[in-house]
């Protein structure tokens, strides 16, 4: 395989990569918003709880996120 | 275009038989956060009348109320005992990490945010992973602390160690990634987007532009990947060591 190719297929791993990993969080994400959504509606005096419990639940989901962006940059620069 | 990341930094020299490499940028940026936190507080302290019956001051007003908010809502799950004898190292951990996070926003040119190197965030995960250890010994014994890794039964001891090292790992990798990626977004965004207008609004019109929307986007983008990123993760973090620390004592 030439440079370039190798090159090639490392720009479209890290596209793959990078698409694919970001699937789950952005469901769990939505899920996470969705519901605290509802619950912020049906007791608003509850928001400001809701709404910092919901931050840290989507910094936790976003996690498998993180991994696929490091694996990305690591496909990218150091591979 | 990745400079500001910080690996051209990096120096390496042999310590004996180990080969050490270190970033001197976020060596300094690591130890000047920590000088300029310790200033703080000794400034802090400095305000808190000597007398307990005086009036508080300003400065009191203002810690009593952060020790407040870490204890209600960041230990809040935390068993009461234990917040108490967690609360110094909880405040710490929280204002290292939200200065270091917040430290990239600085226009300082060379300027790494510590928190984006991977050496510094594992640091700190582990410095929590041994903390569990020591809160499990503290409360259970050496004994049923161990024995803890054997249940619910002898198999599952690889299991557990490995999904120790897996909570570890991720924690100090949640850190990192976020700032790092955040790092990343607020360098590449903004070229891309030069170059957008340039192409769709053609040189004049594209030029003038420039000043307008690229201060707009640079402001967006680092008050969202550097304040409120910053924040929440300085949080997520301390919140999760302090659960794990929970967890070991239960």
């Amino acid at each position: 395989m030439g440079p370039e190719l190798v090159q090639g297929l490392k720009y479209l791993a890290a596209g793959i990569c990078m698409g694919i990993g970001a699937i789950g969080p952005a469901l769990g994400e939505g899920r996470i918003g969705a519901s605290a959504l509802e619950a912020m509606a049906r007791q608003p005096e509850m928001a400001n709880t809701l709404f910092r419990n919901m931050i840290i639940a989507d910094a936790i989901a976003e996690t498998t996120g993180i991994y696929s962006l490091l694996v990305a940059i690591m496909i990218l620069f150091v591979v | 275009m990745f400079a500001t990341v910080g690996k051209d930094l990096v120096l390496r020299f042999r310590l004996g038989p180990i080969l050490v490499a270190l970033n001197p940028a976020t060596l300094g940026a690591a130890l000047g956060i920590s000088l300029l936190l310790v200033g703080l507080v000794l400034w802090l302290r400095r305000g808190i009348p000597q007398d307990p019956q005086a009036p508080p001051s300003r400065r009191l007003v203002l810690l009593m109320a952060f020790l407040d908010l870490l204890e209600n809502q960041v230990l809040g799950g935390t068993d009461a005992r234990l917040r108490r004898s967690l609360l110094p190292f909880m405040a710490t951990l929280f204002l290292y990490i939200l200065a270091c996070n917040l430290s990239s926003l600085l226009p300082i040119p060379g300027m790494v945010a510590p928190t984006q190197d991977l050496n510094v965030t594992l640091g700190l995960a582990l410095l929590v992973y041994l903390l569990t250890h020591v809160y499990g010994v503290r409360t259970k014994g050496v004994f049923r602390h161990a024995k803890g890794y054997l249940e619910p039964i002898p198999v599952m001891l690889p299991l557990n160690l490995v999904g120790d090292m897996g909570r570890t790992l991720s924690h100090g990798f949640r850190l990192f990634g976020n700032m790092l990626g955040g790092a990343i977004m607020v360098a590449v965004a903004i070229p891309v987007l030069v170059d957008l207008l340039l192409r769709f609004f053609g040189p004049l019109v594209g030029t003038l532009a420039i000043p307008i929307v690229g201060t707009g986007a640079s402001l967006l983008l680092n008050a969202f990947f550097g304040v409120f990123a910053g924040i929440v993760q300085a949080l997520v973090f301390t919140l999760l060591a302090a659960a794990y620390i929970q967890v070991a004592t239960e």
